[in-house]
């Protein structure tokens, strides 16, 4: 089943019936999704040409799929280009052909003969040990043994990435996000309920080029997809500086394409591709429809407050407030207080005086 | 001994005692560029306040319902508070050093044990009940903690916290991504980071009112000018106060 030399991605690609113009067309698609310059497309034709596929371990753990059916809706590259000619997708419930003992003894097979070689694919947080077990055997054992011979993992989805919808609160499973339990692997976060199929491809076309992880941010998530707000790229941000506002779903400014931020719209506080890449071939996005954005990549995105509605979250809680109506309320409490304070004061100076005016006379 | 058990409860200038009068002098409290810096601050935080409740709700709309095109309200008053931002943090920063450089009043020290007693002492005073809370010229150290937390911690917060919404559309650049590391302590992400912006906010809008109340309150009971002094830097303070308070002075000099 395994073979023991492998043919190059162009190779591949040629055996498929590719010609030698649709292989450089890919790549230079690739180049473009990537984000990188249109004179490094030459790069990606030397890396296609000369590496061969790379082995894949896509895990599944506490998910819902959604990752890997946006996966296989990627356009540009199409997902079944990368899932022939650019990976070797060696282990996924969702995707092969194979079941049951077939299928855990293909990735033990895997485990072992490409020790360091292959790329760990995780969609889904992990859970205690009683709530998911695969073939036998709990979530976060099969993790372990399959990040120790990983060349480095991929998190796919806010779920591997920060928790996501199992861990919201109240966390019945006590869900965690992957990171918990690699240490000593780099991780790349790919974020997103689900991401966008294009980054999650691309994440994959850049690590076969370049044979190393992305340039990741601050939180760990590669610059070239999360460096932008959705905000700062959103087709209504003109309608935002205006100062116009759509004020429900049904009104004037929503069927104007006015800015949806009064409908709760996280836009603002969110880092994403969407606004840039868009979905299903950069059709549209959510907030291109007229949907405000949820904010899907962010960490407790879930938690983050009822959607539609803006709020700020209590530090260190779960709690969120609409910071407007609780700080004016809080601001009348002390208001009240002052004067309770001011008349008890005019109360005890009268007090003082007339007991002052008693002594002198 | 009636005199005493007055000022220990409640009447700490003596304002009942017909002696006052000849006693009186005045003394230059708060100097120029301590009342610079308030003003500046008021102003700074009256616009920042306006202008954020706006930016967090936008409570009217453009008045042209046209295309974008037309209006550019969000976007001013986005400006004004950038610029407001800005004024506020060089002023506080000028404020910083003036505690090191200003006269008595305008330093504060509370790393010494008496702070932290006459704190105590103070609010018990301000309880209405029976306490050692002795007069004070300047800021009682109670009014100065105050100002540590909401004009210092408050401001660093603020400044911390906006600068990082400030820079978030450019978080590859050079101050994005210092304030993109500092916002770790926030929580991180971008709607933790947010949501203490908003809410440190509301807590300069309790120390406004508690701030101005005290201010007029100790205008009433010690007739000493304070609401004036913010303006003309002089308070009217009894001769013997103002004796002792030159002694301290000679002593923070020597020392």
């Amino acid at each position: 089943m395994l073979k023991t030399k492998q043919a190059t991605v162009y190779e591949e690609a040629l055996a498929r019936g590719f010609s030698r113009r649709d292989f450089l067309k890919m790549c230079t698609t690739l180049a473009a999704t990537m984000g990188l310059s249109f004179k490094d497309t030459d790069k990606v034709v030397h890396a296609m040409e000369s590496n061969s596929r790379i082995p894949v371990i896509w895990l599944e753990l506490q998910s819902c799929s959604g990752c890997s059916e946006s996966f296989i809706r990627s356009t540009h590259p199409k997902a079944e280009s990368v899932l022939l000619e650019m990976i070797s997708l060696e282990y996924s419930e969702v995707l092969s052909a194979a079941a049951g003992h077939q299928l855990e003894e293909a990735m033990a097979n895997v485990l072992q003969q490409y020790s360091g070689e292959y790329v760990l694919v995780v969609e889904g947080s992990v859970s205690d040990d009683e709530f998911i077990t695969i073939g036998g055997r709990s979530a976060k054992s099969i993790l372990e043994e399959a990040v120790k011979g990983a060349k480095m993992v991929i998190s796919y989805g806010s779920c591997a990435s920060w928790g996501g919808i199992p861990a919201a609160n109240p966390n019945p499973t006590n869900g965690v996000p992957i990171t918990k339990f690699i240490k000593d692997k780099p991780v790349i976060l790919v974020p997103g309920c689900p991401p966008i199929a294009e980054v999650m491809t691309g994440v994959i076309a850049h690590i076969i080029t370049f044979g190393e992880i992305p340039e990741l941010d601050h939180l760990g998530r590669p610059k070239a997809f999360y460096r932008h707000r959705i905000h700062d790229k959103c087709n209504r941000r003109a309608y935002f500086d205006a100062g116009l506002f759509a004020e429900s779903f049904d009104d004037v400014g929503a069927k104007q394409g006015y800015c949806l931020y009064k409908l709760g719209c996280v836009g603002p506080t969110t880092f994403s591709s969407c606004a840039e890449m868009r979905w299903n071939g950069g059709t549209s996005y959510p907030i291109q429809s007229g949907n405000p954005c949820i904010g899907c990549t962010e960490k407790g995105f879930w938690d983050n407050g009822p959607f539609y509605t803006r709020r700020a979250k209590i530090p260190g809680t779960q709690t969120t407030i609409n910071p407007e109506k609780v700080g004016l309320a809080v601001t009348g409490a002390t208001l009240a207080g002052v004067a309770v304070h001011a008349g008890v004061t005019a109360v005890v100076k009268k007090k003082n005086e007339s007991s002052e005016e008693r002594g002198e006379s | 001994m009636s005199e005493q058990k007055a000022r220990s409860t409640f009447d700490p200038s003596g304002v009942g005692t017909n002696k006052r009068s000849k006693e009186l002098g005045k003394i230059y409290v708060w100097e120029l560029p301590v009342r610079i810096f308030h003003w500046l601050n008021v102003v700074a935080i009256v616009v920042l306040m306006i202008t954020g409740i706006y930016i967090a709700n936008p409570f009217v709309s453009a008045s042209i319902p046209e295309d974008a095109y037309y209006s550019f309200l969000m976007g001013w008053v986005r400006y004004i508070h950038f610029f407001a931002a800005f004024l506020f943090t060089a002023n506080l920063l000028f404020r910083l050093y003036w505690v090191y450089k200003g006269n008595t009043f305008a330093k504060s020290n509370p790393f010494r044990i008496s702070f932290w007693k006459e704190t105590w002492e103070t609010i018990k005073h301000y309880l209405f009940l029976p306490n050692k809370k002795k007069h004070y010229i300047g800021h009682n150290t109670l009014a100065q903690l105050s100002y540590w937390i909401f004009i210092g911690l408050g401001s660093i917060i603020m400044m911390f916290t906006g600068f990082y919404l400030f820079f978030e559309p450019q978080l590859a650049s050079f101050f994005g991504g210092f304030f993109s590391k500092l916002g770790l302590i926030f929580g991180g992400n971008s709607f933790s980071i947010r949501s203490w912006h908003h809410l440190v906010a509301w807590g300069y809008m309790v120390f406004m009112v508690v701030h101005i109340y005290m201010a007029f309150r100790e205008d009433w009971l010690s007739r000493n000018g304070t609401m004036s002094s913010i303006v003309t830097g002089y308070k009217t303070e009894k001769e013997e106060d103002i004796e002792e308070k030159g002694k301290q002075a000679e002593g923070d000099k020597s020392a």
